[in-house]
C-alpha cells in the first residue's frame, strides 16, 4: 500500500502537504480543530469539482480553459430555471448540469474532437463567449435565487458531514471509478499517450474527446450549482479566476499537459494542497499575497521535479531498449 | 590495402581513409576507404543496410566516425556536427524534407544562409531574385513568393537543391533525389547536374534506379554489409556486374511468371488508387496465405497496406471479402470486417508506451466493446498471460509498462494486441524493424504457425530474405505500380531487386 504511493507521481506533493499540515499545527494552535478542517474542504469544494474534470481534459492531452467561465454561465442558468421558470430545485439542478454538459460538449467537444481544431485556440474564443452570454443573460447583476432550500443545501448536514464534502466525496469516487475501471477512463490515457496508436487501435478519438469536454463542461456546471448554493444568488462575477487555481491544483496532483499520465486521486492532493497552504497562512494572518507567491514558487518546482524524473526514466528507457 | 591506392587519387579533393562506424555491436561500416574528385557525379550504389547513409552521414558531419580519417584538400578535417561540413562546402540533401510549409520558397532556400542585407535590414527584392536565379540554374522555374505549402513534391526537392547549392558548394550530396520527381522534372535535374559538376562541383549521387545511375554517374563505388565492394569508372559497370556487386550474387535469368491469382481469394484489393502514391493496383489474398509486398522508398507498398486498413480515406478503387464489397474507411470499419494491422512504426503508431503490456494488448479487441465496460476481467489476464507465454514475452509481470520491454518484445506486445482480435486477416507493414535476431525468428515463428492455422497475412518489408522466410507469394510494386507477382518458388532475391529496380516489367494479371 505504501510502497504503492511512494510510486504516485503527486507523492512529494502528498509529503508537502503532511508537512504542512504538521508545521501549522505546531505553529497555529487554531488550526487543527474539527471546524477549521470542515471549513478548508467546504471552501475548496468549487475548485475541487471543478479540478477533477479538468483532469480528464488534460490527460486526454488536451486543456480547457472555459471552465470557469462556463461556471459563472450555468450559475445563470440555475437562477433562470429556479427564478423565471420556478422549477422545482432537484430538476433545476440536474437541467443545469444538462446544460453545461451540452454547452461545453458542443462548443468545445465537437469543434476539438470531431472537427480537430486546437483546444487552445477552441477554448479560448469559448472562454469569451460564456463571459458575453453570461453578462447578456444575468444582464450584468447578481440576482438573488429566491427558493432558499438551495443555500440550505449548500449548509445542511448528511450524519455530521457537510453535504459540500458529501459531494465532493461521492465526485470523488465515481471518476475514480471511471478512470480505473472502465474502458472509457483508459481510452483517456490511450488517447493522451499516443492518439495516432489509439485510433488505430479502433477507439472512437473523436467521439471520446466530445465526451470528456462535455464531462468536464459538467462539472464545471456542478461547480456553478455549487457557488450559487454558497451564496444563495446567480452572480456573473464568479469563476473568474478559477482556471488558473484549478489548472495548478491538476499540474500540482502529478497530471501532465503532455497527456496520458496523472489522476484524480493526485489532483485531490492538489486542491488539498491548495487548500490548506490558504488556510494555514490566513490562520497565521499573513498577508493574501503570499499565498499567490508560494503556490507559484511550488507549482514551478514541483514541474521542474517532474522533467527531471522524466528525463531520467526516459534515459533509462531508452538504455533498455537499444 | 591493395584497393585503397586504387581508390585514392591524387586530384581528390575530399579523401575517406578507413573509416569505420559500430553502433553498439553492429558494424555498419567496415572500414570504408574512397575519394571524391573535382567536378565528377559519383554514383554510391547499395541494397538497404548496405551502409550508404552511414557513410553519407559521416561525410555531412550528422554522425562521427567510430575509427578512419577524413580529409579535405588533403589536410584531416573532422566534422563534429553538419554546420562543420557545411563550412567546408560540404551540404546533403536527405530523403527527410527540411523546408518550413508556411513560408516563401525565397525563404526556404535562403533559411540556413544569411540574406542579402543592408543597413535598413533584409533586402527582400534581391533575395528574391536571387532565389529565382540559383531555381533557374538548376532548370526550375517557380515563383519564389509562394508558400511551399501550395508547390507540388517535385518542386519542394528542387527548392531543398537550391539550398543546398546556394552556398560555396564544393561537394554535393543528393540521397534519392528523385523519387519524387517526373521523369520530366529528372531530365531537368540532370541537365542542371551535369552543369554543376562541369563548374567544378563533386557531387553524390543515391538511386536505386539504375537507369538514373546510368544516365548520370560518371564513377560508381558499391557498398555491400558496410564494405566497400569495389569502386570505378561508370564503363566499367555491366547492369549484371553492378548488380553483382550490390546482391553479391549473379543476378538470376528470366523464369516465366506463374499466374497464381486464386479464384478463391478471401481478399480482392480492386482497382485501388492513392494520388501521389499508387495507381489501379489489384491484388488478391488467398486464404492461408503469407503475400509479400516490397519496392522502393515511395513505390506506394506502404501506403497500399494502410490503405487496406482504411488510413487513406481519399483512395479510390473497391476492397471484396469473400466476394463482398466490403466500405472500408476508418480502422473500426476494417476492424469490423476482421482486418488487423500491425504499424511499421511501433512507438508513434503501434503502443501506448506508458501503459501496460495488458492494457496494449487489449486495446483493439475492447475497442467495439460499451465503454462503460470493464477494462479487464480473470478472461483477459488469462488470454493476456497465455499470449506472452506462447509468444515468449519477457517481462517481469503484464502490468510492467510496455516501454519497459526490448523492442523484440513490443512487437510482440503488439502481434498480441492484433492477434486477439480474431482475424481473419493480418495486415504487417515491417514486421521486425528494430528487432533483434533472437525475436525476429520468434516472429517469424508465431506468424508461419498462424498461416497454418488460416489466418491470411500481407507483409510489407524492405528486407527481400525476410519475405523469402516467410512469404508464399511476393508482389512487387514499382513507382505506385505492381510490376511482379511472383510465387515463392520462382522469387529470388536478384529478380525482386531487378523487379523495384524498375528494371524488368512485366504486365501482371
Amino acid at each position: 500500500m505504501f510502497g504503492n504511493l511512494v510510486k504516485q507521481r503527486f507523492f512529494v506533493i502528498l509529503v508537502l502537504l503532511v508537512a504542512m499540515i504538521f508545521f501549522f499545527t505546531f505553529t497555529q494552535e487554531r488550526f487543527l480543530t474539527i471546524n477549521n478542517f470542515t471549513v478548508i474542504l467546504t471552501s475548496s469544494s468549487i475548485l475541487w469539482v471543478a479540478s477533477m474534470g479538468l483532469t480528464f481534459v488534460m490527460i486526454a492531452g488536451g486543456f480547457d480553459l472555459s471552465v470557469g467561465s462556463l461556471l459563472a454561465l450555468s450559475g445563470i442558468a440555475l437562477g433562470y430555471f429556479s427564478n423565471q421558470l420556478n422549477l422545482n430545485l432537484a430538476l433545476a439542478i440536474f437541467l443545469t448540469i444538462a446544460f453545461g454538459a451540452i454547452v461545453g460538449g458542443l462548443v468545445n467537444g465537437f469543434t476539438i474532437g470531431k472537427l480537430g481544431l486546437s483546444f487552445l485556440v477552441v477554448t479560448l474564443g469559448s472562454s469569451t463567449l460564456f463571459i458575453g452570454l453570461t453578462q447578456f443573460w444575468s444582464g450584468t447583476k447578481t440576482n438573488a435565487i429566491k427558493n432558499a432550500n438551495l443555500q440550505n443545501l449548500a449548509y445542511e448536514k448528511l450524519f455530521f458531514i457537510p453535504n459540500q464534502v458529501v459531494v465532493m466525496i461521492l465526485v470523488y469516487l465515481i471518476l475514480l471509478y471511471v478512470q480505473k475501471y472502465t474502458l472509457f477512463g483508459r481510452d483517456i490515457y490511450a488517447i493522451g499517450g499516443n492518439v495516432e496508436a489509439a485510433k488505430l487501435s479502433g477507439i472512437n478519438t473523436s467521439r471520446i474527446l466530445v465526451m470528456v469536454y462535455a464531462l468536464a463542461a459538467g462539472f464545471a456546471a456542478l461547480a456553478g450549482v455549487i457557488q450559487d448554493a454558497r451564496i444563495g444568488a446567480a452572480s456573473p462575477q464568479v469563476g473568474q479566476n478559477l482556471i488558473f487555481t484549478a489548472t495548478a491544483a491538476v499540474l500540482l496532483g502529478g497530471t501532465s499537459f503532455s497527456g496520458g499520465l496523472g489522476g484524480v486521486s493526485g489532483t485531490v492532493v492538489g486542491v488539498l494542497f491548495l487548500g490548506v497552504l490558504q488556510n494555514g497562512l490566513s490562520v497565521a494572518g499573513v498577508a493574501d499575497y503570499w499565498q499567490s507567491i508560494v503556490t507559484g514558487i511550488i507549482l514551478i518546482g514541483a514541474i521542474a521535479l517532474d522533467l527531471l524524473q522524466q528525463k531520467r526514466r526516459s534515459s533509462s528507457a531508452r538504455g533498455t531498449s537499444e | 590495402m591493395l584497393m585503397s591506392n586504387e581508390n585514392l587519387s591524387s586530384a581528390a579533393i575530399f579523401q575517406a581513409v578507413d573509416v569505420t562506424k559500430n553502433y553498439g555491436g553492429v558494424k555498419a561500416l567496415r572500414g570504408v576507404t574512397l575519394d571524391i574528385r573535382p567536378g565528377e557525379i559519383l554514383g554510391l550504389c547499395g541494397e538497404n543496410g548496405s551502409g550508404k547513409s552511414t557513410f553519407l552521414k559521416i561525410i555531412s558531419g550528422q554522425i562521427q566516425p567510430s575509427s578512419g580519417a577524413l580529409s579535405l584538400d588533403g589536410e584531416a578535417v573532422i566534422f563534429k556536427n553538419p554546420n562543420d561540413a557545411l563550412k567546408n562546402g560540404i551540404s546533403a540533401v536527405t530523403q527527410e524534407r527540411t523546408l518550413a510549409p508556411d513560408l516563401t520558397v525565397a525563404e526556404n532556400i535562403y533559411l540556413s544562409h544569411l540574406k542579402p542585407k543592408s543597413f535598413f535590414g533584409i533586402k527582400w527584392r534581391d533575395t528574391h531574385k536571387q532565389s529565382e536565379d540559383i531555381l533557374k540554374k538548376i532548370g526550375c522555374e517557380l515563383n519564389t513568393n509562394s508558400l511551399v505549402r501550395d508547390i507540388l513534391p517535385g518542386q519542394a526537392q528542387m527548392v531543398e537543391i537550391a539550398r543546398a547549392i546556394i552556398g560555396k558548394t564544393r561537394i554535393l550530396i543528393l540521397d534519392e533525389p528523385t523519387s519524387s520527381l517526373t521523369s520530366y522534372e529528372v531530365d531537368k535535374l540532370f541537365v542542371a547536374l551535369r552543369n554543376l559538376a562541369e563548374e567544378g562541383v563533386s557531387i553524390i549521387f543515391i538511386s536505386h534506379r539504375l537507369e538514373e545511375i546510368y544516365a548520370i554517374c560518371d564513377r560508381l563505388a558499391v557498398l555491400r554489409d558496410g564494405n566497400l565492394v569495389s569502386a570505378g569508372m561508370i564503363s566499367e559497370y555491366s547492369e549484371k556486374k553492378l548488380i553483382h556487386d550490390m546482391i553479391g550474387r549473379d543476378p538470376s535469368t528470366l523464369a516465366k511468371n506463374e499466374n497464381i491469382l486464386g479464384d478463391d481469394a478471401l481478399l480482392h484489393v480492386k482497382n485501388f488508387s492513392l494520388v501521389n502514391k499508387f495507381e489501379d493496383v489489384n491484388i488478391s489474398l488467398n486464404k492461408g496465405e503469407i503475400l509479400g509486398l516490397i519496392g522502393l522508398v515511395g513505390a506506394g507498398h506502404s501506403e497500399l497496406l494502410e490503405s487496406i486498413f482504411g488510413l487513406h480515406n481519399q483512395r479510390k478503387g473497391s476492397l471484396h471479402i469473400d466476394g463482398v464489397d466490403v466500405r472500408v474507411r476508418n480502422p473500426r470499419d476494417a476492424m469490423r470486417s476482421k482486418i488487423a494491422f500491425v504499424p511499421a512504426d511501433r512507438k508513434n503508431q503501434g503502443l501506448v508506451l506508458g501503459m501496460s503490456i495488458l492494457e496494449n494488448a487489449m486495446m483493439a479487441s475492447m475497442s467495439a466493446k460499451h465503454r462503460l465496460a470493464r477494462p479487464r476481467s480473470k478472461k483477459t489476464d488469462q488470454q493476456v498471460k497465455t499470449y506472452s507465454k506462447d509468444f515468449n514475452i519477457v517481462c517481469s509481470s503484464i502490468e510492467a509498462p510496455v516501454s519497459s520491454l526490448s523492442g523484440g518484445n513490443q512487437q510482440k506486445v503488439l502481434l498480441t494486441k492484433w492477434l486477439s482480435t480474431d482475424p481473419s486477416i493480418l495486415l504487417l507493414d515491417e514486421p521486425t524493424r528494430g528487432v533483434d535476431v533472437g525475436a525476429k525468428s520468434e516472429i517469424y515463428r508465431i506468424l508461419l504457425d498462424q498461416r497454418d492455422r488460416g489466418l491470411s497475412i500481407i507483409v510489407s518489408s524492405s528486407e527481400i530474405p525476410e519475405l523469402l522466410t516467410l512469404c508464399d507469394r511476393i508482389v512487387v510494386m514499382f513507382r505506385g505500380k505492381v510490376v511482379a507477382n511472383l510465387n515463392r518458388s520462382i522469387a529470388d532475391e536478384s529478380r525482386i531487386v531487378q523487379y523495384a529496380m524498375g528494371q524488368l516489367d512485366e504486365e501482371v494479371a
